[in-house]
């Protein structure tokens, strides 16, 4: 009985941070730009696939040995070749609807995220088979007298840093207060020395390396990625980062976690819950949208006359 | 604003109903061309023509206020050419089964585009749901049908009707919520929706629902091709005057909802919402109203789908069938009739013309949609300035 709230648990805390470091990405960017970067499940979901290629010449270098190094590099890789190719979906599309009406952008977005899909579909090889992903890390830790499953306490604990280091970088760096600058007000950033397009590229990266990491955890917790799990996991990541309050990462954080945790507790508690988890996930977003219009951490929006 | 009208009549050296059967017929017979075109190199041939046409549309606005002017001033002749061309153009395809069908599916995006016009163009509400309400029609009709042997006459307004209590349902949350946080609850309801449909066993589950009977006129059914003065049409002919006579519908509706007291308070919503509410403007009723009007539509449109297809599935109605329609608005042109209209057959029919391109269509599809964003914002056909007062 334990162990089965255990797993619950560490089940809920897994989907949890895999939402939240995707909600994080759309957070950042809609409180910088205002936008919604609706393809950014796809692009983040480019990672497993980078991941994938790599491995295969990580392994021709170190002779198929599954060290931490090889891991890691593969991991890095992925997620930076990702991080760029996020700031390549702003330079090539979304800048070109900064001054258009939201509902463009959107549109523009949900149309890149076709692109890339139909991009990993038609070229990477054997593109529209799910793919088997392997497991970040396998076997269990022995923590006193708990015995916890490797990856996903790695998963949780990543995550718990990444979120750490990005309140930091935020908060306490130069560049954090840029960002916060210019999210503030563009036009009184450019006149204090700051250049928004900077900005703007180095916060697509920041949102697409957390969005890729997010894919990879998930690739890995699944043991499978195909082209197009994208759409559902943006979605999903919309939607953490919308109820908790567009702008705000704690916001994100916290959508996150009540998304799994009502997909854990349906999963769990309901007979055939596995396939109505969607259901109550996303009537959980209405009637969350219903009592809260701004999301859980949102600022209200007052009307200026 | 009279000056400059009247100063590009003088200009136009064509009387209006010239311009105006040059339009419309030139426009049937470009259609026709491309749904009849099976090799590549006319098909590419004729997009190359659409795009010029559109090139000098762009380079010279004033062509387009003359077609419009005289448009306006041979409204009668315009609206009696329209529908003959409608009436005998399936006369025209020879009997292509291919093309009948492509032109059904594209009255029916036709019609849901111009659904979700109401809100997208007119009140500039986002709403991700118009594919769950088409979903909800179709399913309506489709479970009356089967299982308590309704007709298709009968289970056509009991549609509309269940789908647009869902409209009203979809409607209240946005009393509250705006912008994005409106998008998103209308995109989890179209999911909430889909997943149902998708789980629920007496929908049918994955496997959807099989064997609608098809609908009857006057003891002529719908399966049975259509005899008339010597010519024979095939059976498509029928649905194909069924989707061209609801959009017909759809388009007088659109055309009378602008012109009243709901349009133009929908259009004072999309200028300002809180100054439409400071000149008395029931803000919150009308929103609720145009998710109402697009989902009695949509559902109009499933029907005919289902008792067309015979067949329908979760699939036919998740997230990316919605947002399919809202790219149609949104490149055809928002708060346009024609703009939208046209914006659902090039994306109907495009990628069912781009074969050659086989599996990579839907990626070229979506790269041109991105740059028609790009080169053309304001969609194929702008918004227009709204009349008011007299003609």
């Amino acid at each position: 009985m334990e162990s089965l709230i255990l797993q619950h648990l560490l089940n809920w805390l897994v989907l949890g941070s895999i939402y939240a470091l995707v909600a994080l990405g759309f957070s950042l960017l809609f409180g910088l730009l205002n936008v919604i970067h609706f393809s950014h499940g796809d692009v983040s979901m480019i990672a497993p696939f980078v991941a994938l290629g790599s491995l295969q010449a990580v392994f021709g270098i170190t002779g198929g040995s599954m060290g931490i190094l090889p891991i890691l590099t593969v991991l890095a890789i992925a997620i930076l070749v990702t991080g760029l190719i996020g700031i390549g979906a702003d330079k090539l599309v979304i800048s070109r609807f900064r001054r258009s009406p939201a509902m463009m952008a959107l549109v523009a977005t949900v149309a890149l995220g076709t692109v890339i899909r139909e991009l990993i579909r038609g070229f990477y090889p054997q593109g529209s088979n799910p793919k088997a992903f392997p497991a970040i890390a396998q076997g269990f830790l022995e923590l006193g007298p708990l015995r916890l499953p490797a990856q996903p306490v790695l998963i949780v604990g990543t995550t718990a840093l990444v979120v750490a280091l990005m309140y930091g970088l935020m908060q306490k760096t130069p560049i954090g207060t840029r960002i916060r600058a210019v999210a503030e007000d563009a036009a009184t950033a450019r006149l204090m020395g700051i250049t928004p397009s900077r900005i703007f590229a180095f916060t697509f990266f920041l949102a697409s390396a957390a969005g890729a990491l997010g894919a990879l955890f998930f690739a890995s917790h699944a043991g499978v990625v195909r082209f197009d799990f994208g759409v559902q996991l943006g979605l999903i990541g919309f939607s953490a980062a919308v109820i908790g309050g567009l702008g705000s990462m704690t916001g994100a954080i916290l959508g996150a976690l009540a998304i799994a945790g009502i997909e854990s507790i349906v999963q769990a508690n309901i007979a055939d819950g596995a396939s109505y988890r969607l259901v109550f996930a996303f009537l959980l977003v209405i009637l969350m949208l219903c009592l809260r219009p701004s999301g859980l951490l949102g600022k209200p929006v007052f009307e200026k006359v | 604003m009279s000056t400059t009208l009247t100063n590009i009549q003088s200009r136009a050296a064509l009387p209006a109903s010239l311009i105006v059967a040059a339009t419309e017929i030139g426009g049937a017979i470009l259609l026709g061309a491309f749904l009849l075109a099976e090799s590549t190199p006319l098909v590419v041939a004729l997009l190359a023509v659409m795009g010029a046409l559109f090139a000098a549309l762009q380079l010279r606005p004033q062509i387009e206020e003359v077609i419009v002017a005289a448009f306006h001033d041979a409204r009668g002749l315009a609206t009696v050419l329209a529908v003959a061309i409608v009436l005998i153009y399936p006369f025209f395809l020879g009997g292509n089964t291919y093309a009948l069908h492509l032109l059904i599916v594209s009255l029916l995006y036709s019609v849901l585009a111009l659904a979700l016009n109401f809100q997208l163009g007119s009140a500039n509400i986002p709403n991700f749901a118009t594919g769950a309400t088409y979903g909800i029609g179709a399913y309506t009709s489709a479970l009356l049908a089967i299982h308590f042997g309704w007709t298709f006459w009968a289970t056509l307004p009991a549609a509309a009707i269940v789908a647009t209590v869902f409209g009203f349902l979809l409607g209240i949350p946005s009393m509250r919520t705006r912008d994005s946080y409106l998008a998103l609850v209308t995109i989890a309801f179209g999911i909430v929706i889909h997943q149902m449909l998708n789980n629920l066993s007496w929908t049918g589950g994955p496997n959807g629902l099989v064997g609608i009977p098809a609908p009857s006129l006057l003891g002529h059914s719908f399966m049975r091709p259509i005899e008339l003065f010597g010519f024979r049409l095939p059976s498509q002919a029928n649905f194909y005057y069924l989707s061209a006579a609801l959009l017909g519908l759809a388009i007088l509706s659109a055309k009378r909802l602008h012109e009243s007291r709901v349009g133009l308070a929908w259009n004072a919503i999309r200028a300002d919402e809180l100054a439409a509410k400071c000149q008395g403007i029931n803000v919150v009723w009308y929103k609720i109203l145009a998710f109402g009007v697009d989902a009695f539509l949509a559902a109009f449109a499933g029907t005919i789908y289902a008792f067309y297809i015979s067949y329908i599935s979760p699939d036919n109605f998740t997230f990316l069938v919605s947002v399919t329609i809202m790219t149609m608005v949104i490149v055809g042109g928002m708060d346009n009739t024609l703009g939208v209209i046209l914006g659902a057959f090039l994306l109907t029919m495009l990628p069912e013309k781009l074969r050659v391109f086989s599996d990579y269509r839907l990626l070229f599809v979506s790269v041109v949609v991105i740059l028609f964003l790009i080169l053309r914002p304001k969609g194929l056909f702008p918004q227009r300035q709204r009349h008011y007062g007299g003609h």
